[in-house]
């Protein structure tokens, strides 16, 4: 039995024109699930001048949100301003379902309470780790804790990552679904020969930024160079550790060794990989690694650090683990200089299409719309006793502002009443057939 | 026919499920399934101290000990204001103070060279000259503002000392000693408030030699007592329990001299802290949940700075 066709929100504060892995996730996602017959609006803040609605491909509808950002891509919390707005969008668009992504957006927070309060099902997406013992954590784990006490249904991308997010918010594991990320193929292919010679090049893209180990390269990297004179470095990427790597590259005179390149722009990212033989990622905490995936799309055999979700994401075969210990790290590059004549980039990139598809994880997040969709509807005050339980005095406070919300909901009603807002009347566009419709006219 | 078919599930049995997010849905079951290895790696209370109440109740004597020297010195205080105690007396009080400080170092201290005894002895020195240049400036400082406002500013600069002050250490640091620890910020902040708490006090006095004497009171208490005090819980620790039941006992027997609601007062905060914190502590560390696992970020094990 297929299931049926929705109409679902994509929420969240980090869309295009920002690039990152959640950016790419709802884009991809919804791309596929498109192209599987739902429809899907995308709601997230102004980026600069970029404001108002947009189209995308294959008929994607963004709406740029005129908020402004006012802390890490974050729009300001509110509570109740953005009720107005999603309200319109979610009766204009006749929306069946909303799906969040990104714990850390306050849109997607203040959206999922309003859908709920609307009486909207909502599916959460958790696309990062979180810690338990400082103060940005627990408080961001209560306001998570508060969002899913009345979540649908929640999606994680990787089993480390379900365990976490049950942890944080005491949802029952049941209601957690764990679909991965996935990889464009299509754009990440190897090159038709592989870079040749002795030398053997090691390719590093991330942001220098603590949190994915820059620290640890600048150990590693010198050490390397030393043990094995046939190695070389392409470092990709900027951040505030750039200058410690630039530093070691002075200190230890490998300039000729160690390629800085910078920030490397999306498109150019698969052109730096095809030219390296390894990838080295070395962050200190990753939910799911895409650069990973991304890097064995291209057929590079991959070194990484043993953390977070990254033991799940490719088999052992291609992918070689070490602590996040620079010794440890040295040893596991040496492994993997001695794997590398047995791989073959072509059939790495082959299996990676068999392991990871975009429209596969479209087809599971549909089952997971499905399987929230036959939830049963709930009034307020059952919704209300599984606030209670999140502590007692959140529990209390969680209360008062769902009670608030609705009457607020209940005002706007009477004030802007459903009958005045305009429905979106559906556009298909079918690429192909216009042009051969419009030949056959011609004929005719 | 039931045996053909129980045959071939029997055959094909169910592929034990993977934690790997790789190859799709894994056959036979769904995204959401839990399994038996959910949260096995997760460590909780690794770090956590199990802490013991007898040992809790003697350091929290560390407070108590120093709740009472700064109780002395308000007492002396609300004597030099009132005219009880007159300047000559206070002099004599804080020579007296002085020597028996450094007769405490000598004793508990093993190093003791005549060159650092000479090196104390010159910074007292120009600390006294100093306060003494300065006290004409102290005695006129205040002397537009009402008593109201400097006795309020006063209490609260004392309380924000009593707050912030640093219990386990020594906020000047042990000179030559061998763990010496850099001051935190808010043990600077609390010895700043009592210097100017002292100074309010002393600009309320009538006459120069009655500030320079009380400054120097002040002074001597707020800067070296905390060092006083280490060394001793340092030499020994029954030295150290003796000499905080004795200025307990000392206190107390002053206090209910000067103010019976004041007494009780002390006495009710005395025991608040040496007996019900520490059972408040043991009762809500039975609470403590802390949980390790997988998705913590890792550690670096070396040292960043170049």
């Amino acid at each position: 039995m297929a299931p049926e066709k929705q109409r679902i929100l994509m929420v969240s504060d980090f869309f295009y024109p920002n690039f990152g892995g959640v950016e790419n996730h709802i884009y991809y996602l919804s791309q596929c699930l498109l192209e599987l017959g739902h429809k899907v609006v995308v709601m997230t803040h102004a980026y600069g001048n970029r404001s108002g609605v947009r189209y995308m491909t294959g008929g994607l509808k963004v709406y740029y949100v005129p908020w402004r950002p006012f802390v890490m891509q974050n729009t300001l919390p509110t509570f109740y301003g953005t009720l107005p707005i999603i309200r319109t969008i979610l009766i204009r668009e006749q929306i069946s379902l909303v799906h969040g992504h990104q714990a850390f957006s306050t849109l997607c927070h203040e959206a999922l309470m309003h859908a709920r309060t609307m009486g909207y099902k909502v599916v959460f997406t958790d696309h990062s780790l979180y810690g338990f013992s400082d103060v940005g954590s627990i408080h961001m784990n209560k306001v998570l804790q508060f969002t899913l006490a009345d979540v649908t249904q929640a999606i994680c991308v990787s089993h480390t990552s379900k365990e976490n997010t049950v942890l944080r918010s005491g949802i029952p594991p049941e209601k957690v679904y764990m679909i991965p990320n996935a990889v464009d193929t299509a754009m990440f292919k190897p090159a038709e020969e592989r870079p040749g010679g002795n030398e053997i090049v090691i390719v590093v893209i991330s942001r220098l930024v603590y949190r994915k180990g820059a620290d640890l390269l600048v150990e590693v990297i010198p050490e390397v160079c030393r043990l094995y004179p046939n190695v070389r470095f392409i470092v990709g990427g900027d951040g505030p550790k750039r200058v410690r790597l630039e530093e070691m590259r002075e200190k230890h005179s490998l300039q000729d060794r160690v390629d800085m390149l910078g920030a490397v722009p999306h498109a150019s990212v698969r052109s730096v990989l095809i030219s390296g033989h390894i990838f080295l990622n070395s962050s200190l905490t990753e939910a799911f690694c895409i650069a990973i995936l991304e890097a064995a799309s291209c057929g590079l055999l991959t070194v990484s650090t043993r953390v977070g979700g990254v033991p799940e994401v490719l088999p052992e075969d291609m992918v070689v683990l070490a602590e996040p210990d620079p010794a440890d790290m040295v040893l596991a590059i040496k492994k993997a200089i001695s794997l590398l004549p047995e791989i073959d980039p072509q059939v790495m990139h082959e299996r990676m299409k068999k392991l990871y598809d975009w429209h596969d994880v479209a087809k599971r997040t549909e089952i997971v719309y499905d399987r929230a969709l036959k939830c049963p509807n709930q009034p307020l005050l059952g919704r209300l006793s599984r606030y209670l339980s999140c502590g007692s005095w959140a529990g209390k406070l969680f209360c008062l502002v769902m009670i608030i919300d609705f009457l607020l909901l209940h005002l706007l009603q009477l004030w802007q009443p459903e009958e005045d807002i305009d429905k979106v009347p559906d556009f298909v566009i079918p690429p192909v057939e216009i042009s051969s419709a419009f030949d056959q006219e011609q004929d005719d | 026919m039931d045996v053909g078919i129980s045959n071939e599930t029997l055959s094909r049995p169910r592929a034990k499920w993977r934690k790997v997010a790789y190859g799709g849905m894994q056959p036979g079951f769904d995204d959401n399934h839990t399994d038996e290895s959910f949260l096995e790696d997760m460590v909780m209370n690794a770090n956590v101290v199990k802490r013991d109440i007898t040992k809790v109740i003697l350091d929290s004597v560390s407070i108590s000990q120093y709740l009472c020297i700064v109780s002395l010195v308000i007492l002396v205080w609300n004597y030099t204001l009132q005219s009880t105690l007159d300047e000559y007396s206070l002099l004599f009080l804080d020579v007296g103070l002085l020597a028996s400080g450094f007769v405490t170092l000598l004793l508990t201290r093993e190093m003791c060279s005549l060159g650092l005894f000479f090196h104390y002895l010159l910074n007292i020195g120009f600390f006294t000259t100093g306060l003494y240049v300065l006290s004409p400036i102290y005695n006129t400082l205040t002397r537009s503002i009402s008593s109201d406002t400097i006795l309020a500013v006063t209490v609260s600069l004392i309380v924000l000392h009593l707050f912030l002050h640093d219990y386990s250490g020594c906020p000047i640091g042990v000179p030559g000693g061998a763990l010496f620890t850099a001051p935190s910020l808010t043990s600077c902040v609390s010895l700043n408030a009592s210097v100017v708490a002292s100074v309010f006090i002393a600009s309320r006095l009538p006459s120069r030699l009655h500030v320079f004497a009380v400054m120097l009171f002040s002074m001597q208490v707020f800067l070296f007592a905390p060092f006083v005090t280490y060394c001793i819980k340092k030499c020994s620790l029954a030295l150290h329990l003796v000499f905080s039941c004795g200025l307990m006992a000392l206190t107390l027997s002053l206090v209910y001299a000067l103010h019976k609601l004041l007494f009780v007062v002390l006495l009710g905060l005395l025991v608040f802290v040496s007996v019900v914190c520490p059972c408040w502590l043991i009762r809500i560390q039975e609470y403590k949940f802390e949980i390790n696992g997988p998705w913590d970020e890792a550690k670096l094990c070396f040292d960043i700075r170049d």
